[in-house]
């Protein structure tokens, strides 16, 4: 991990500060009953968050477990509330409205699809923006003539809002657009299963890589040049440069990077919404998670809810599965960094 | 340009960089390529033109759709509905014109005031909660420092609709549906992890000593924030800064299902206009034009505090 920490010359007031008083901890006690005053600043933000996401959520679970006003299907007589224990998570889960399972095109029959769209869609643009941004990053990462402005010039795409996005990828899209047009093809781009779920993929990947590959780009130019120089004198070609010293180096700061964007992948809801209109292909096609609570809190709140609390697992699981098994470190990467160790 | 310098001097000051990661003072343009050594220099400038070259092939690559839509709001409906584009067509205001309800006499500056009200509002309240939070979180660590940071990190693990529809039935309930102020607070929140994410990154650069030096000379934490503070953490206060605002004008599920006639924001009122206007190529690519301006426009004035501010928030 230490490959730079033993050729730190200080050249930053900053260093040289540190390397005359190693032995005092950044963040050592000025005064007394400091500890406590931390609190305070930290306690308005901590309130807010609580009382603005942490309230709603904790309410969305509650409600998870209340029954929808409606006829219940079992008795036939009309139930206003009360609780439901997991009957919500079941009907979910097993897809079964009542005794029976749920009739296809109901939004019960269609979990296990949107589970399905959703991990499909994050694959995807996840391996092709982080591959492709790859490229981006390690071909900017060159001197070439007017390179800051084509750093800015990429960050366009990710710059406009998911609605523009969205409906700017709508028209080129379009029956009659640009896209069938040059391709010479007549696909139904928002309409056909599989079009509309490329057109998706390829909007995505449009918007996203260019930020991706910034990202790389800014952990690529924090690897000293010199350990390219000892690895082409020990006579490594560029594509074992590439994968024995950049792609180590990148490593930690990749995978969070990474983690950050499945996260966000895997909630995506702006572009499918507008671009097939949620739907596409048979009526479901592009339904991700999001897009179906959306879709339920106009069948049930509390269904709904069930719903988006399941969808917060499933996230959760993901996130925990990468940093339990996959070494993305987020705190760890942060710290390390902090202390010149990466 | 560190391609002019000599090579050893680069080298050390490449290796001091890597030890303190990602430092703010240091300018983003460095030249950080594998191929500063003296031989294979005429070599190696040539195969980065090739390499250059390349990158700009792309970079037009993903920039065209952006292109085609600023042209073609330029264009008359009769040259804008052409395909392939024409790209020669004449230019006219037209589009814009039609935009700012020349016809119709539906004018949209309420949903821009309204987005710019929420934007700069609550970016102004993210910064005045987050610097303090991140102050005591990278210099005077509240014990447990990393739960608090991983407690800000998993507000990213909630989908944002588990929140949308109990966040509906309280503003319901206290009468906030569809007013603005509803968005300032929900876009400050939602911004708050991450510009405490960004604020911890940069503020824990700020030498200690300087910090001291304060204290000795009796300056209190107030004044400390504002005299030492800010102005060294100045860049990264405009790159968080910079993202929120970004974040919050890009918003578009909460204003959606929160906002209506009233405090509806600009990205709701332009699908709303596609749906209506949706037949008029030019108008529509005008109204696309005019609500990504701001964002444009901020970006490409901060560009390079933009990149380091989205590094040192995603990537750390």
């Amino acid at each position: 991990m230490s490959v730079t920490s033993g050729v730190s010359t200080g050249d930053t007031a900053e260093q040289q500060t540190q390397a005359s008083a190693p032995e005092r901890k950044r963040g050592a006690s000025l005064h007394r009953g400091e500890g406590r005053r931390g609190i305070y600043l930290v306690a308005p933000t901590i309130i807010l968050l609580a009382a603005v996401i942490g309230y709603p959520v904790v309410k969305a679970i509650v409600m998870s477990f209340q029954k929808d006003p409606g006829l219940d299907k079992a008795t036939g007589m009309f139930v206003s509330g009360g609780n439901a224990g997991f009957s919500n998570y079941t009907h979910w889960i097993l897809q079964r409205c009542g005794t029976a399972s749920c009739p296809p095109g109901t939004l019960g029959a269609e979990f296990w699809d949107s589970v399905g769209t959703t991990f499909m869609f994050t694959l995807a643009t996840v391996v092709i923006e982080v591959l492709l941004g790859m490229w981006m990053a390690v071909v900017m990462n060159r001197a070439f003539r007017g390179r800051g402005l084509l750093r800015a010039s990429v960050l366009v795409p990710w710059a406009i809002p998911t609605a523009i996005t969205a409906k700017l990828w709508y028209f080129i899209f379009a029956y009659d657009g640009i896209a069938n047009r040059v391709l010479h093809t007549h696909i139904l781009w928002t309409g056909g299963e599989w079009a509309s779920r490329f057109a998706i993929i390829i909007a995505d990947v449009w918007k996203t890589t260019p930020f991706i590959a910034l990202l790389i780009l800014a952990g690529l130019q924090v690897i000293p040049a010199e350990t390219y120089e000892a690895a082409r004198v020990d006579g490594a070609n560029s594509w074992q440069r590439f994968t024995k010293v950049t792609l180590p180096l990148v490593r930690p700061a990749l995978m969070v990077a990474i983690l950050f964007r499945v996260l966000d992948a895997l909630r995506i809801y702006d572009l499918p919404a507008i671009l097939t209109g949620g739907g596409g292909g048979t009526g479901h096609a592009t339904t991700t998670l999001s897009i179906l609570v959306v879709d339920q809190i106009r069948g049930g709140f509390n269904s709904a809810a069930a719903l988006s609390t399941l969808t917060f697992l499933l996230i959760f699981l993901v996130a925990f599965i990468f940093v339990k098994f996959l070494g993305a470190h987020v705190v760890q990467t942060q710290q390390r960094q902090q202390k010149g160790t990466i | 340009m560190s391609r002019k310098r000599p090579f050893d001097r680069d080298a050390s000051s490449l290796g001091a960089a890597g030890g303190r990661a990602k430092s703010w003072k240091r300018p983003l343009d460095r030249d950080a390529s594998s191929l500063g050594a003296a031989g294979g220099r005429v070599m190696s400038r040539r195969v980065n033109a090739f390499w250059g070259l390349v990158a700009w092939l792309v970079g037009i690559a993903f920039f065209l759709p952006v292109a085609w839509m600023v042209l073609t709001s330029f264009h008359s409906e009769a040259d804008a509905g052409t395909n392939p584009p024409k790209f020669g067509a004449s230019l006219t205001l037209d589009g814009y014109r039609e935009f700012f309800g020349a016809s119709t006499g539906a004018s949209p500056w309420p949903p821009l005031i309204n987005s710019a009200t929420a934007s700069i509002v609550s970016t102004l309240l993210v910064l005045l909660l987050a610097i303090p939070a991140a102050y005591a979180l990278a210099i005077k660590p509240v014990r447990k420092w990393t739960d608090v940071l991983f407690f800000f990190l998993s507000t990213k693990m909630l989908p944002a609709v588990a929140g949308l529809l109990p966040v509906y039935l309280i503003a319901q309930k206290i009468g906030l549906l569809d007013n603005i102020w509803l968005m300032v607070i929900l876009y400050t929140s939602m911004n708050l992890p991450i510009a405490v994410w960004m604020m911890h990154s940069f503020l824990a650069e700020v030498p200690v000593a300087i910090l001291e030096a304060a204290a000795i000379d009796g300056a209190r934490l107030p004044t400390i924030m504002r005299k030492v503070i800010v102005p060294v953490a100045a860049p990264g206060i405009a790159a968080t800064a910079l993202i929120c605002f970004i974040f919050s004008w890009n918003e578009m599920l909460f204003a959606r299902v929160l906002t209506g006639v009233v405090a509806g924001t600009a990205p709701v009122f332009l699908t709303s206009f596609v749906t209506s206007q949706g037949l008029f190529l030019a108008k529509v690519c005008a109204a696309a034009t005019a609500i990504s301006l701001p964002v444009l426009a901020a970006g490409f004035a901060a560009q390079d505090k933009l990149v380091q501010g989205l590094s040192l928030g995603a990537v750390k």
